[in-house]
């Protein structure tokens, strides 16, 4: 026995509002940390299973949307224990208008994509110099 | 987020995770989010697929954005130990999260594979944040074919 583990939460099914996805085999939510700075917001989305040339990030209109697609293990054998579920990853997300959306960056390393949203200029506070005199 | 326990649950605390879940649920409702029922599905860490073949175990989990120094495998006998811990992000000073669901922590876990294994083969990549560790069973395991010989 562990004195301390960190537990894990199974992968939840895709609920879209805007139509049921066509594509072939299973999607899952994505997990994902979203958090802000004054100058950008980063999301950090787990991915484990997709390789960079398999992950499509689309933006149109206010509406960004990550996919991922994850190659079955096609090796032979027979499964002697099944713990988590393999399959593609769909997530989308609002953008507001305080992102730049011309540069938005991508990374997805080791199965975890960090999305960086830079705010537009005219959402970046800004302190202004007084001078007195 | 830290989730941790130590030892099992009581009935009692598994009631009130329920209650915290629904409590969750419904303001994941008013905020038109898919409810992730976090605290009584949680489970051991990582999650594994076994797979066997003729003369390997292949154990696979799913642990995205490691380092791989932060990961420790090792094999006692027929038990295979994975070790490590996730670290969280070093947030800017003054950032502040909108939501939190990537989990991290230290983790161990163990298996038992159902045969004798060969230590000094075993094989181990990490590949798009999923650890991939190939097993050879021992030769003595294997399944041999006996030859019969007439004169």
């Amino acid at each position: 026995m562990t004195t301390e583990a960190l537990q894990s939460t199974e992968k939840s099914g895709v609920n879209i509002d805007k139509g049921e996805l066509t594509h072939e085999g299973d999607f899952f939510t994505p997990a994902v940390d979203i958090y802000e700075t004054p100058e950008e917001i980063v999301m950090n989305v787990d991915l484990p299973g997709v390789a960079p040339k398999d992950l499509d990030i689309d933006l149109s209109e206010d509406t960004l949307t990550i996919v991922g697609k994850v190659s079955e293990n096609d090796s032979e054998g027979t499964d002697l224990l099944v713990e988590y579920r393999v399959g593609h990853y769909y997530r989308s997300f609002l953008i507001n208008d305080a992102v730049d959306r011309s540069a938005i960056s991508a990374n997805l390393n080791d199965g975890a994509l960090k999305l960086k949203l830079p705010k537009a200029a005219k959402a970046v506070p800004r302190k202004i110099p007084i001078s007195a005199g | 987020m830290y989730l941790w326990r130590s030892g099992g649950l009581r009935r009692g605390d598994l009631d009130m995770l329920r209650r915290i879940d629904s409590i969750f649920s419904l303001m994941n409702n008013v905020r038109g989010q898919s409810p992730r029922q976090l605290w009584t599905e949680s489970r051991l860490f990582p999650l594994m697929n076994v797979r066997e073949n003729a003369d390997a175990f292949e154990v696979s989990t799913e642990i995205p954005g490691m380092k791989i120094e932060d990961v420790e495998l090792k094999v006692e006998g027929e038990t295979l130990t994975v070790k490590g811990e996730r670290k969280a992000e070093d947030t800017p000073s003054g950032a502040s999260y909108h939501r939190r669901e990537i989990v991290t922590g230290a983790f161990q876990r163990s298996l038992t594979l159902p045969a004798k294994i060969d230590p000094d083969n075993v094989l181990a990549s990490y590949k798009n944040g999923i650890l991939l560790v190939t097993l050879p069973k021992e030769k003595r395991a294997l399944p041999k074919q006996i030859k019969i010989t007439s004169d």
